[in-house]
């Protein structure tokens, strides 16, 4: 459970790098980099295997995208489809047998999400992203209200949303992850070989939801910044 | 000093607790709504499954959030 944390000092501020996350991360990311190569290698009319596997997932974002925000909805993708792939990757190598193997310096390699750091960083991109995009569908008027008692009301509202909802991201995916791996440590240790194993299929679902939920409330924010008010 | 992390700990098993009293609510409540759409209309049982593994996810996190507070006050 603990990280594997490396102490230095930057520019005279002390800065200490969870090095375990880190190199999961990569890990994760060359994973999704590599089948993104290989599934766009070749690309043809007529799709084979790999590209007809990797046209349903994008089928799959399209399709999202579509219900939940009207216009000019095709934009989002790379943001959303990139966030999907990445957290069901991170979620899932944390049931590999990999994470038996205890560092010396402490820390195992589990998933990066079970490090609050990266789903936090995720987080505040998906705010940067979500009030850009406001911006730029509606100009100042995303930022200013009406010189009412109802405006003022929702201008503090959606001030306080700025920080409630980045944090909630962050603490949903990173409890949801920790959690698992925490279980799984449990029930190792209440009855071995057995008792993890029903857990550990339990934690794939887990996977698979909390990435869905992940990218659904960041359709939702999109679309409640440029959705068209009448 | 001693007292203080046993009151850490208890105080660790008081936030669990209520904290999963809520979700079990809200879990509870998710699911017979799921009962109710199904049984009214069977032919939607698939789209509904969809929409409570999201609701019921959403209400989960919850107790996650009592969880991490538990976790922190058991290291206190």
């Amino acid at each position: 459970m603990e990280h594997w944390i490396y102490n230095t000092n930057i520019l005279g501020h002390a800065v200490s790098l969870n090095l375990d996350t880190i190199f999961t991360m990569w890990f994760a990311m060359i994973v999704v980099i590599i089948f993104a190569l290989l599934t766009t290698r070749n690309l043809s009319l007529v799709p084979g295997k790999l590209q007809a596997i990797s046209e349903s997932i994008m089928k799959f974002f399209y399709g999202t995208l579509d219900t939940m925000i009207e216009t000019e909805n095709k934009k989002h993708v790379p943001l959303v489809a990139s966030l999907f792939l990445f957290i069901v990757t991170a979620n899932l190598m944390g049931q590999l047998p990999l994470r038996i193997i205890h560092l010396k310096q402490g820390g195992e390699l589990a998933s990066p999400t079970n490090d609050i750091n990266l789903t936090a960083a995720m987080a505040v991109i998906v705010l940067i992203y979500y009030v850009a995009m406001g911006i730029k569908a509606k100009g100042k008027k995303f930022l200013i209200h009406d010189f009412s008692f109802t405006g003022i009301v929702m201008a503090l509202v959606e001030i306080l949303e700025m920080f409630t909802r980045p944090l909630s991201l962050a603490i949903r995916l990173f409890a949801n992850i920790f959690a698992g791996e925490i279980l799984v440590s449990i029930a190792l240790g209440a009855m071995a070989y057995f008792l993890p194993l029903p857990i550990m299929l339990f934690e794939i679902l887990v996977a698979f939801i909390q990435a869905t939920v992940f990218m659904m409330l960041t359709i939702a924010y999109i679309g409640s910044a440029v959705k068209e008010e009448h | 000093m001693e007292t203080i992390s046993q009151m850490a700990h208890l105080g660790a098993g008081i936030a669990i607790g209520f904290g999963a009293v809520g979700a079990g609510l809200g879990i509870g409540f998710a699911t017979k709504g799921l009962m109710d759409a199904v049984s009214r209309q069977p032919e939607v049982a698939g789209k509904a499954f969809g929409f409570f593994l999201l609701g019921a996810a959403l209400s989960e996190a919850c107790a996650l959030y009592a969880f991490v507070i538990a976790f922190m006050l058991l290291g206190k």
